[in-house]
Formats: C-alpha cells, sequence, structure tokens
C-alpha cells in the first residue's frame, strides 16, 4: 500500500498537472476553428478550408439558473438546425458552442473568455442581467459582439459598442399588462404589489410596475410585499395582501416563487385580478400552481400564437420535440442566433468573409447588426438601435387559461 | 393588525413553524447521537420527493440523462411516500458510510464532517440534476383530490383560513415528535442511544453496536427528511435539486434555538421561528429573513443551549 | 502561451484572490476558531469599493486612479476592522460550531440588510465600477503583492509570540489560559485581521467584477472558503493558497479538460455538465483521506529534509 505521504504528494503533482494539461490542451482546443487559427496570435477567421462559423453560446447550463438556460438552449439548437437546413451564412454553415456559465458572475466570466480565446465569431448570451454586467465588459474589450436573449435590466446595452439585445427592457413590456388588467375590471382602486428581493431582475421589474401604478394610473399602492427566490411560504405575504383587499395584485419574481405565491393567495381566498411579471412568463409555473395559474395576466415580449412563417416554424419544432408551445426563452435564443446569421449573410453579400481576419469580421458584424436593418423573428419584425437596444414594436399580454386536468395550459393571447 | 390578522398571521406562522420543524427533526436527531451537523440532510430531503415523485409513476421531463423516464407502475401516494422516505434513507446510510464514518474512525476534526458531507450534498443534488433536469415537478393532484384546498375558521365575512396541505404538515411533524421521543425515551434501543449520545467509546466498552446504531441513527433521520421532502414537495411542488438547501440553513437557526439535540427542541425552535417570522409589522416582511437570524446569534450569545437543550458544560 | 494568459488571465486573478480569502479563514482557524464571517466582512469590502468609486471618487479617468483604490483598502480596512473587533468580542466566547454558527448568523443578516438598503442598490447591486487596470491579468499587480504580503505576514505570525499563543489556544485553551495568555485578546486579534484581509480582497475584487451585488457574500462562499483550507491544508499557511488556488481552478480544469479533442462523447458531455459532481466528489475524498489536508507541516518537513 502507498504510503500516506506518496498519496499526498501524488495528489498535489495530479492536480498541479492538470491543469498544466488544461492549458496546453487549451491553447489547441478550438472545435471549429482550424489548428492554425488557434495557434496563431492573430487569430484568422474561418481560413480556406475551414467550413464552418463558430458562434458561441454562453447560458447558465448548471445551477438553478439553468431552469431559464435549458430553454435557450433549446431555441439556439432549433435555430441552427433551421438556419444550416436554409443554407447557413450562404452556404457555409454555422457552428453552435457551449459554454456553460453556471449560475454566477465568475463563470459567466470564464465562459466567455474560453468562448472568446475559442476565436467565436459572437457570443448569445448570458442568462442574467447581473452576470450580463460582469461578463459583457471582457467581450467588448475583445471586441466581439455580444447578442442578450434575456437580459431586461436597465442599462446593459450601454455597458458597450459590441453589446446588443434581443430582449425587450422591462420598461417596455410591464406596463402592458397593467393596460390589460384595467380593461378586464374597471374598478381597480387599490393595487398590492409583490416581489423578489434578492433577484436583480425582478428588482428592476418592480420599480417599473410601482411606477406605472402610481404615476401613470394613479391608483393607491395600499402594500409593497418581499420574499425571496427561494422561499417557499408565502402565507404571511399572502395575509398581508389581502388584508389591504386589492383588486389587483402585481407579483414580480421567478417562476417557482412566484407561482407559489399565487397559488398560497388563492388557496387563502383571494379572488381579485393577478398580474404576473416576465419570470412568470413560462409554463414551468403550470406544475406549481395548477388549476390556480388560471386568469394570470403576463405582459410579454413574444406569444407562440403570433401568426407569422417564421414562429410557425419554431413552434411546430418545438411542440413536436417538447410536446408543448416554446417560451419567452426559448423565442429570444433563437432570435438572438438569427439576427447573427441575417446580419453575417448580409456582411457576406457586401465582402466575402472566406478569409476575412477575425478581428474584421466581429467588427463588421457588429455594424451590420446596428445598422437598422429588419430582422423578421418570432418576436415579431425587430431591428436594434445604434446604441444596441431592441426596437420591438410588438407587445403581447396573455391570459394563462388552464385545461381541466389542471396540468397544461396555454398562454391565451388577450387582443 | 386587528385581531382577525393577528389570528391569520398566527396560524401562518405556526404553520411555516411546523415546516422548519419537520426539517430540522432530522438534522437534530444525527446532531444529538454525533454532535456533527449533517450539510446532506437538504439534499437527501430533495432525494425523498424525487424518489416518491419517480413510485407515483411521474415521468421526468425532456432534460437530463432520464429524460422522460417513468416507471410503468404507480403507486398510491401513501405507499410511495414511504418508500421515497425509505429509499432516501439507505442513501443517508450511504453518506454516513462514505463521509463519516471514515473521519470518525480517524477521530478527525467535527469540521471536516461539516466539509465532508457539504461535499456530499453537492455531488448529489448535482447527479439529480444530470438525470433528471432541473425542472419543476409536482406530484399529481389526485393526492389531494377531495380535500379541500384550505380550513375555515371565524365568521363568514372574515374568515381566517389555513392551507390543508398545512394542517397535515403540522399532524405529521406532531406525530413524528411524539413518535421520536417515545423511541428515545422508552425503548431499549433508545437507551442505546442516548448512551451513544452521552459517550461512544464506553457505549461500545458496554457492548453496544455503536455502528450499527449510528447506522440506524441517519436511516431514521434520512427516512424524516424524505418525508419531509416530499410533503413540503406536496404543498410547495419540487423546484428543482436545490429545493432542500435553502431550508439546511434556517434549520440550523432552529436547531440553536430549541436546543442542538432536543427532539422536542426542533419542533418549539421552528414554531418560534415560525411565528417570529410571521408576526413581523407587514411594512418590515423585507427584514423577515433578518429574524431567524438574529434569533440565532442573539441566542448564542445568551443562552447557547437554546430553549430546551441541556447546558453545555466545558470538559477540563 | 499568451493564448493561455488570455483565456485564463480571469482565472488566475480569481484563484489569488481565493487564495487570500482562504488566508482570511485561516487567521481565526490558527486559534482554533470556525470564523464563517470572511464573506460578509469581503462584501463589505466590496460596496465600500463599489459606493465610493462610483459617487465620491466617480472622476471619470480612465483607467482609475490607483490611489483611490488604495483610499478605498484603507477605508474597508477600517469598518471591517472595527466591526469585527464589536462581533468579535462578542461572539468569541462561544466554542467550535457555535461560533461557525454564530458567524453564519451574522454574514446573513448583513446579506439581508445589503438587499434592502438603498445605498446598496437591492438585488440589483452596482454596477459600472471603474477599471484601474485594462485587462484581467492587469489585476494582478495588486492582488499578486497582497497575496505575497498576507501569506509573508501569516508565516511570520506562525513564527512570533502572538502566533505561537494562537496555537496553543487551539489546542488547550484553559491550559493556554492557565499559562497567562489572553485568550480573548489573541482570538479576537485573529479574527479581526483574517476580517480586514477579507475586507481588502473584497475592495480590488469590485473593480475587478464590474458590478457588486449581494450574492458575493453568502453561505456558500462561507463554504467555499473553508473547503478551501480543509482541503488545502489547515496547519500551515501554504495550505488555505494552495487550497485556495486549487478548488477555483478545478471547474475550470474540468471545463477545459471536456474540450480536449478525442474524448468520447460522453464522457465530454459528463464532464461539461457533470463538473459539479466531480467537484464534490473531491472535496468528500480529500476530506476523508487527509484530515490535515493536502499540504501539511509534516509533509513540508519532509521535503526540507530530504533536500541534500
Amino acid at each position: 500500500m502507498l504510503s500516506s505521504r506518496v498519496t499526498q504528494t501524488a495528489f498535489v503533482l495530479i492536480t498541479v498537472s492538470a491543469l498544466l494539461l488544461a492549458a496546453c490542451s487549451g491553447a489547441t482546443t478550438a472545435p471549429s476553428a482550424s489548428p492554425a487559427a488557434a495557434a496563431t496570435a492573430a487569430p484568422q477567421a474561418p481560413a480556406a478550408g475551414s467550413s464552418e462559423i463558430s458562434i458561441g453560446v454562453a447560458v447558465a447550463q448548471s445551477s438553478n439558473v439553468s431552469l431559464f438556460g435549458q430553454e435557450q438552449v433549446l431555441g439556439a439548437q432549433i435555430a441552427e438546425k433551421y438556419f444550416n437546413d436554409k443554407g447557413g451564412v450562404n452556404g457555409t454553415p454555422i457552428k453552435l458552442v457551449y459554454q456553460d456559465t453556471a449560475g454566477d458572475e465568475a463563470g459567466a466570466i470564464n465562459a466567455f473568455q474560453t468562448l472568446i480565446n475559442d476565436n467565436v465569431v459572437a457570443i448569445l448570451g448570458p442568462t442574467l442581467s447581473q452576470q450580463a454586467f460582469a461578463a459583457d465588459p471582457f467581450a467588448e474589450k475583445a471586441g466581439v459582439p455580444v447578442i442578450a436573449p434575456s437580459n431586461t435590466a436597465k442599462g446593459i446595452p450601454q455597458i458597450g459598442q459590441y453589446i446588443s439585445r434581443v430582449s425587450a427592457p422591462v420598461a417596455k413590456v410591464a406596463p402592458n399588462a397593467i393596460a390589460a388588467a384595467l380593461k378586464i375590471n374597471p374598478d381597480i382602486k387599490t393595487v398590492a404589489v409583490a416581489f423578489a428581493q434578492n433577484d436583480a431582475f425582478s428588482k428592476s421589474e418592480t420599480g417599473t410596475f410601482q411606477q406605472v401604478i402610481t404615476d401613470t394610473y394613479k391608483f393607491d399602492l395600499a402594500t409593497v410585499q418581499t420574499f425571496q427566490t427561494t422561499d417557499t411560504d408565502f402565507t404571511t405575504q399572502a395575509s398581508n395582501i389581502m388584508n389591504v383587499q386589492p383588486e389587483l395584485v402585481v407579483i414580480s419574481g421567478l417562476a417557482a416563487d412566484g407561482a407559489n405565491l399565487i397559488k398560497q393567495l388563492r388557496d387563502l381566498g383571494y379572488t381579485g385580478l393577478i398580474v404576473g411579471g416576465n419570470g412568470l412568463n413560462t409554463a414551468n409555473i403550470f406544475p406549481v400552481c395548477q388549476a390556480q395559474c388560471d386568469g394570470i395576466l403576463v405582459a410579454q415580449a413574444y406569444s407562440p400564437q403570433l401568426d407569422t412563417a417564421i414562429n410557425k416554424q419554431l413552434v411546430d419544432t418545438y411542440a413536436a420535440e417538447q410536446k408543448k408551445t416554446p417560451g419567452q426563452f426559448t423565442a429570444q435564443a433563437f432570435a438572438g442566433v438569427q439576427v447573427l446569421v441575417e446580419a453575417l449573410q448580409a456582411v457576406d453579400q457586401k465582402t466575402p468573409i472566406k478569409g476575412m481576419a477575425l478581428a474584421d469580421l466581429r467588427t463588421a458584424l457588429n455594424e451590420q447588426l446596428l445598422s437598422g436593418m429588419i430582422f423578421d423573428t418570432p418576436l415579431g419584425e425587430i431591428s436594434l438601435d445604434p446604441e444596441g437596444e431592441i426596437n420591438q414594436s410588438q407587445f403581447y399580454v396573455a391570459q394563462i387559461k388552464m385545461d381541466s386536468d389542471g396540468k397544461t395550459g396555454q398562454f391565451v393571447l388577450l387582443k | 393588525m386587528n385581531a382577525t390578522m393577528l389570528a391569520q398571521q398566527i396560524l401562518n406562522g405556526l404553520a411555516v413553524g411546523s415546516v422548519y420543524a419537520l426539517f430540522a427533526l432530522g438534522y437534530t436527531l444525527v446532531f444529538s447521537i454525533l454532535r456533527v451537523i449533517n450539510f446532506t440532510q437538504g439534499a437527501i430531503f430533495a432525494l425523498g420527493a424525487y424518489f416518491t415523485y419517480l413510485f407515483t409513476g411521474s415521468a421526468f421531463g425532456f432534460n437530463g440523462l432520464l429524460a422522460n423516464a417513468a416507471l410503468p407502475f404507480g403507486l398510491p401516494f401513501p405507499l410511495a411516500a414511504l418508500l421515497g422516505g425509505v429509499l432516501a434513507g439507505l442513501v443517508a446510510i450511504g453518506v454516513e458510510r462514505i463521509a463519516f464514518k471514515p473521519l470518525r474512525d480517524k477521530g478527525a476534526d467535527p469540521l471536516l464532517t461539516l466539509v465532508s458531507s457539504l461535499g456530499m450534498a453537492v455531488v448529489i443534488v448535482n447527479v439529480i440534476q444530470y438525470l433528471v433536469g432541473a425542472e419543476i415537478y409536482s406530484f399529481p393532484a389526485s393526492v389531494m383530490a377531495g380535500l379541500p384546498a384550505a380550513l375555515t375558521f371565524g365568521p363568514a365575512n372574515n374568515p381566517i383560513r389555513i392551507r390543508t396541505v398545512q394542517v397535515i404538515i403540522f399532524g405529521v411533524s406532531m406525530l413524528f415528535v411524539v413518535a421520536l421521543t417515545l423511541m428515545v425515551n422508552r425503548t431499549q434501543l433508545g437507551k442505546a442511544l442516548r448512551a451513544v449520545a452521552e459517550d461512544a467509546t464506553t457505549a461500545s466498552l458496554l457492548g453496544i453496536n455503536t455502528d450499527q446504531l449510528i447506522q440506524f441513527t441517519f436511516f431514521m433521520s434520512g427516512l424524516l427528511g424524505g418525508i419531509a421532502g416530499v410533503l413540503i414537495g406536496l404543498s410547495v411542488s419540487i423546484a428543482g435539486p436545490y429545493f432542500g438547501i435553502s431550508f439546511g440553513l434556517k434549520g440550523l437557526a432552529v436547531l440553536v434555538l430549541g436546543g442542538l439535540g432536543s427532539i422536542p427542541g426542533a419542533v418549539v425552535g421552528g414554531l418560534a421561528i415560525g411565528l417570529a417570522e410571521s408576526l413581523v409589522p407587514p411594512d418590515f416582511v423585507a427584514y423577515k429573513e433578518v429574524i431567524a437570524f438574529l434569533f440565532l446569534f442573539v441566542f448564542l450569545l445568551v443562552r447557547p443551549q437554546g430553549l430546551l437543550g441541556r447546558p453545555l458544560t466545558q470538559k477540563v | 502561451m499568451s493564448n493561455f494568459l488570455t483565456t485564463y488571465g480571469a482565472l488566475i486573478v480569481s484563484m489569488v484572490f481565493a487564495a487570500m480569502l482562504a488566508l482570511s479563514l485561516y487567521l481565526p482557524l490558527m486559534a482554533g476558531q470556525l470564523s464563517l464571517a470572511s464573506p460578509g466582512f469581503y462584501a463589505i469590502g466590496g460596496y465600500v469599493a463599489a459606493i465610493l468609486s462610483t459617487t465620491v471618487f466617480n472622476t471619470g479617468e480612465s483607467p482609475y486612479p490607483l490611489t483611490f483604490v488604495v483610499v478605498e483598502m484603507l477605508v474597508a480596512a477600517l469598518a471591517s476592522g472595527v466591526l469585527a473587533m464589536v462581533i468579535g468580542t462578542l461572539a468569541l466566547r462561544l466554542r467550535g460550531i457555535y461560533l461557525a454558527l454564530a458567524t453564519i448568523a451574522f454574514v446573513e443578516i448583513l446579506r439581508v440588510l445589503a438587499l434592502n438598503l438603498p445605498i446598496t442598490g437591492g438585488a440589483i447591486g452596482i454596477f459600472g465600477i471603474p477599471q484601474p487596470f485594462e485587462t484581467s491579468l492587469g489585476y494582478l499587480w495588486i492582488a499578486g503583492p497582497m497575496l505575497l504580503a498576507s501569506a509573508w505576514f501569516v508565516y511570520r505570525l506562525e513564527r512570533i509570540r502572538a502566533g505561537r499563543a494562537l496555537v496553543a489556544i487551539r489546542e488547550d485553551e484553559l491550559a493556554a489560559d492557565a499559562m497567562g495568555i489572553n485568550p480573548t485578546f489573541h482570538k479576537v486579534m485573529a479574527f479581526t485581521l483574517g476580517a480586514i484581509l477579507a475586507g481588502l480582497v473584497g475592495v480590488i475584487s469590485a473593480h475587478f467584477l464590474n458590478t457588486w451585488n449581494a450574492r458575493q457574500g453568502t453561505f456558500d462562499a462561507s463554504i467555499a472558503y473553508l473547503a478551501f483550507v480543509l482541503v488545502g491544508g489547515s496547519r500551515t499557511f501554504l495550505g488555505p493558497i494552495v487550497g485556495g488556488m486549487a478548488l477555483t481552478a478545478l471547474p475550470e480544469v474540468l471545463r477545459a479538460v471536456a474540450g480536449t479533442p478525442g474524448l468520447p462523447i460522453e464522457l465530454a458531455q459528463f464532464l461539461r455538465e457533470g463538473r459539479m459532481i466531480l467537484y464534490g466528489i473531491l472535496i468528500v475524498a480529500v476530506a476523508v483521506s487527509f484530515p490535515q489536508g493536502l499540504i501539511t507541516p509534516a509533509l513540508l518537513r519532509r521535503k526540507r529534509a530530504v533536500k541534500p
């Protein structure tokens, strides 16, 4: 039996060599770039001989944020197949390279760095706005375009020239739901708001909701309750809410917590209207509130019921594989890939991208993205303004209608 | 707060308190015998819920290695829950063998068991995620069919309500406490457990098979944790593999407040914290989280043995 | 090699920070005190830097002047030090797991305060923190010397009377007290030193990460630092440093290994998505097989003895 001394030293040596091994293999590993490209200091774009354009996807594939990341991966995969089947970028297929950001800022930074050094043309991601604030500056410094598929906090496109997003900011989406609620019940006077205090997105969204409630509609904001995304019991907050007898309750949170709050509100006897924020804009809430999800109003940047060819394509492909309708995260990821592919096609038509230096290609792509060209995506017709902010004219409000079995439901578009 | 509100919040507090208590029971059992905190409790809690979900014949989602897997049969819920708890208990024994026993045999610092049990928790939670993905699952609605969503008390125009499933949880945790206390205080087995808790070496010298008893303790704590996971999963659905981890932290506060190692203490501590949290004035609900930890901090300074624990003596 | 540095520059800096944070936990541990309070002071340091650099010191100069960073560090050190002395004097009468729990409570309370006070920006936190360096690797200009200085400090501490007093307290507090060593003074001193170190790392981390929020100082972080020390080595100053660096690098090493060409697909997929499983297994394996951690005084003595 080896002495513990030897084993100990061995352990240490193994750890160190693994790190070195990773370092060396990291320099030569670039699954889709040609070997010559990786070794040089000035990376080349897909050189003559390489047959794919690699696009990085940095979303949360592990940790509890993976609930959203999983949906984004699906959207990206469907887009990859769809566009490659149509010939990719004027004949050259695209290849999506995935790096898991996990749920925190450091993981996002690491994922971005790995992708940048894998010579991707652009990056789709990260999942959370918080991660974006940390990781996007690295892409900006490296001159790599970033398309954010799900960052909706204020200030994201302003991080840098190369940072854009296809996810409409909270300030645009949220107010529509209140308007819809008023249409259903014109007698709304008292409103209660609840939000997840430990989630940056929810905090940002509730700011918008509260402002709209007090300034635009002049309702009486009777109480603001907070909870944590990790909470499971909301009876205290629910009772506080019911005590002020509101006609409308507005909730900003994520799927599990938001849906549990709603279920407990209904269990304890609340019968008024409920508006859910963007975090509840997912079929993931159905298992939680089940039959009591019925009637929730949600403002969306995406509706599966939008009747355009490309949206039907997305919805049908997704439904064939997953047996349900795609949600906002999936559609926005799809749109992100689409935007990159179509911009690349436009760049290629002006100057052939084969043989372009990678840095030049990335810059040309970014310019094309921000040129105001219109993309016909499942989100509707969108374009990017010079700052990288999305111009989206169509927003939707849906009301949830649960099926009789209480397990499945639809987000029914309200006209 | 008027009288109805007060009564409602007290009811809410007792309800959430019994959830904390149920979780803490498994924790306190291991602590009382081994003087170590088993950080895998949160992961085993989740496991119990997932196992039971599997046994009810429900299907897993499309992510993970076991995409769309489902058992070809479905057991009635109480049986599935029991089986889920038993399996969770067996996993707990596995955890003990891997992460606790080797350290105990070496006489290592209890801090190391803290870290190794945490490592096991990371492994278990990530294995669950790898196998079945991170989606939210819930038990079939048929489990609660026929029962009203909430029980109502008081006048019709100003009722107070409590969710039915929380009444069940309260009942079950009381049942467990009584059963555990009886077992520890009135049975031969319980006597042996107390002997091991007092001094493991002497107990083994007296012919008690400490190793087996420790395994039994872990099994029980895993069973309790697993069933707690099932019940809470029933109440709020299984929100991903991490849904037990957040209880771990609050559970510590419950343990200290009630008295580390005291079984009735786990319930008293849980209810106390639950009540304190729900009675926070509505405008300060944001600081509800601080309550548990403020209690923890203050009690540690003032009365570390908690409400029902034995006063700590310093061995020279 | 330059490719390696560009890809892993951020990781290397994170590793250096982790090593220092592990040291901040090691300091009270030398006296036998398991304090999980470091993330709280780390968060405080970060907030000091974030708030000062985005308000009072916000001159818009780029890169952000290093003198301001030094001032932030002084403020953070003061804040952490004073708070640590107060908390320490209150809490360090507790032993073992009770002290650990008290420090856990402290960190949680700080976290909830950070989520709710307007000045900290709540869950959104503070972003757009000015950068004193252009590249991630540039941070090594500060982080490197800081690590060397703190390592040297702890190394010297182990050898002077105060340090030996800490070890004496760890081995047997009553006996040390009987011998005339003031336990409370020494314990609070170790605790405060650890807190100041964590606060300083917080300051530079805030600049490094561009953004700071309540998620930087949580219970999960406490456990990570504890793992660094217990896996790396809890009896010598080199242990936390090695542990901090190795465990921070590990998930990324696994990510890189997953990318090696020629690996069977299932293995690569497992390495990518099941990284954390391997991480957990490693923690358990080391904790169980090496109770004093990987780097022990015995190992170092033996190495020294073997040299001709």
